[in-house]
């Protein structure tokens, strides 16, 4: 197994300009994100949890409660792929509802999800009954075996565990209507709601995360994107408790928590309506939350974007001349629905605009289940193509051939992950308890 | 008498929900035409809120309770519409938001839209899963239902809607409606609807050629 401390310094020597050896891909991620570039633009690993499982071809009742077909799932699908780290997480919005006893939906083909026609919380007097949470219980024993199996397997800064952070939270524990309306209209009612995700739910579960080695863990916060909340009440409300909670863990716990993850992305889906100044406001709330030090571009319409502006915002926010580094993410539902040419045109124009300098990172928001695959190999293939450095200086004379891949299947033979992806296929609900 | 009008879309606009109630209660106790209470206070009123929306002066917390506002302003009021129209039939339309969408704005709107229309409008909120739009279609055999979508991912829903329909044999005799900010016309074409709302307007004006042009 390779080193990743080794990595880390491979790949903040060669950003720095001590180019020698071959990056890996860890390499190259620390490299654009801590000095300029490595040889070429990383392909940061995206949230990919549903698509692998369908990649793969397991069952959803298996794979969203077995921790190590999970993580296996998702290394083996990354590395075929050619992305250049891993973000593992299963449904990260839904396990502290789910050990909390709210309502869940369960499914043989898609992930479990909360019923939020049937809410946890109803009413204040509902905060007193509910909590703290029990690490015991619903499947936060299998998050936990998440991180731990992550660590082991691809360790390095961004292996660990996940969680929903508090604003996601209490969205999934009472629906996001009702939660507003106390963020409007009750200021009292929305601290106690803040207070109780904080104290008797995220707290716990980082002890649980602590007390089992995993000292690094990303809370997501997708109900906080714009424009479900308004920047001002991300300034107000998100980004205090995710500074409290990481400060909390970090002091007391010895861990590093990075809660809020995704506030303030700029999701508005109409591109009539794209304000600069309000996607400025966003990205200055999202940094305060982001485990990375990135101008984020996130879950939106970002096909639509005009990215100079988020390189505008990542050169105000830069340092010694050099812009902050760029996480350039491109939008699932337009990896699931474009042509190869569309996504090579995209690429092509955002490395144009923001990576000839370094310090850019290629993603994608989150791969919908159905996301033909040859999309997301082709993505790789033009960033691996159009990225490498020196940037060419017209990439529209870069021609881009198909993508060539073995199908999964015949890949998956021989690669450690094998066995467990098999079996997995083997199994039957009938064979074993119904996990729900 | 304007300024009562006023109030209530002011009500409404800055969601005030228990003052709209009182304000249309007040209105209907002092003898105002409940048509024109919809049409000039509610309706003017969530128009408003569509028109800040739009121009990025409203998001989405400022619309959840101006929406809030327009349900609490219709309670009193929807009786008094039915009973305007003297107990005659009107086309029942039932509508909602498809599942995994939480956008109800553009929704009431039409709702407010429809009503004025005539149509007895049966709303069955956001996030509606398919199943609960076959069962509600089986109990009140609309002439029309609507689903609305606000978001790309769960625009797809209104596929499967139309699918099941047509599977347990619900299609025909009833006309599908689709609508929504990532919506179209080929869209509309594609999942098999029978009209587009581009926006509550044309909403309205589309379901009632739906209809035969009357309705009421």
């Amino acid at each position: 197994m390779a080193n990743s401390t080794l990595e880390m310094v491979h790949g903040m020597l060669y950003g720095k300009g001590l180019r020698f050896g071959h990056p890996s891909g860890l390499a190259r991620v620390i490299a654009a994100m801590t000095g300029d570039h490595a040889d070429v633009i990383p392909f940061f690993g995206p949230q990919i949890h549903d698509h692998a499982m369908t990649v793969a071809k397991v069952p959803a009742r298996l794979y969203y409660w077995n921790a190590e077909l999970l993580v296996d799932t998702h290394l083996a699908v990354d590395r075929w792929y050619g992305f250049d780290s891993d973000t593992i997480i299963a449904d990260a919005y839904n396990f502290e509802v789910e050990a909390l006893g709210g309502k869940m939906i369960y499914s043989d083909n898609a992930m479990p999800t909360v019923d939020v026609s049937h809410p946890l919380i109803n009413e204040a007097s509902d905060l007193d009954k509910i909590g703290p949470l029990d690490s015991t219980k619903g499947r936060i024993p299998m998050a936990i075996e998440v991180g731990q199996l992550f660590l082991k397997k691809a360790p390095g800064p961004f292996a660990g565990g996940f969680f929903c952070s508090h604003w996601s939270l209490l969205c999934q524990a009472m629906g996001y209507p009702k939660a507003v309306r106390a963020l409007k209209r009750d200021k009292g009612f929305a601290t106690a709601l803040f207070d109780w995700a904080n104290d008797r739910v995220l707290y716990p579960y980082m002890q649980a995360y602590a007390k089992a080695g995993v000292k690094n863990a990303n809370g997501a916060d997708a109900w906080a994107c714009f424009p479900d909340l308004t920047p001002e009440l991300i300034e107000e409300w998100v980004v205090p408790y995710a500074l409290k909670l990481r400060q909390q863990c970090k002091k007391e716990l010895g861990m590093t928590v990075a809660a809020g993850t995704a506030a303030g992305d700029y999701c508005e889906e109409d591109p009539a309506k794209f304000d600069k100044e309000i996607m400025f406001k966003c990205w200055e709330a999202a940094t305060k939350t982001m485990p990375l030090n990135v101008a984020f571009s996130g879950m939106g319409r970002t096909q639509d974007w005009d990215m100079t502006w988020l390189r505008e915002f990542a050169l105000q926010k830069g340092k010694g001349g050099h812009q902050l580094p760029i996480m350039a993410s491109l939008n699932g539902r337009f990896m699931r629905d474009s042509s190869p040419d569309q996504i090579i045109a995209k690429i092509a124009e955002w490395i144009d605009i923001m990576g000839r300098d370094g310090r850019m990172l290629v993603f994608i928001g989150n791969v919908p289940a159905d996301t033909p695959p040859v999309n997301i190999h082709t993505a790789v293939k033009t960033v691996r193509t159009l990225g490498k450095y020196p940037i060419a200086t017209d990439l529209s004379s870069v021609k881009i051939e198909p993508p060539a891949f073995q199908a999964f299947d015949e890949w998956l033979k021989g690669q450690p992950e094998a066995d467990v992806i098999l079996k997995a296929r083997e199994w039957k609900p009938e064979n074993k308890k119904v996990f729900a | 008498m304007s300024d009562k009008y006023g109030d209530i879309s002011k009500a409404i606009v800055e969601g005030e929900d228990i003052q709209a109630t009182k304000l249309v209660e007040a209105a209907l106790a002092e003898g105002l035409p409940a048509l024109d209470i919809l049409n000039e206070g509610v309706v003017a009123g969530i128009n408003k809120t569509g028109e800040l929306w739009a121009a990025n002066q409203y998001f989405l917390p400022d619309v959840i309770l101006s929406a809030d506002a327009f349900k609490a302003a219709m309670v009193p009021l929807e009786p008094q519409l039915k009973a305007s129209r003297g107990g005659q039939p009107m086309h029942k339309f039932v509508i909602g938001v498809v599942a995994g969408d939480m956008h109800d704005l553009g929704k009431s709107l039409v709702c407010a839209m429809l009503t004025s229309a005539g149509f007895e409008v049966i709303d069955l909120g956001i996030d509606v899963p398919k199943e609960k739009f076959i069962e509600v279609v089986k109990q009140y055999k609309p002439a029309i239902l609507g689903l609305g979508a606000y978001m790309s991912t769960t625009m797809l829903e209104m596929k499967d809607v139309i699918a099941e329909l047509k599977k347990q044999g619900l299609r025909d005799g009833l006309k599908v409606m689709v609508g929504g900010v990532p919506t179209s016309q080929e869209f509309a074409d594609e999942v098999g609807a029978d009209a587009w709302g581009k926006d509550a307007m044309v909403a309205m004006q589309k379901a009632l050629e739906l209809v035969g042009g009357k309705n009421g």
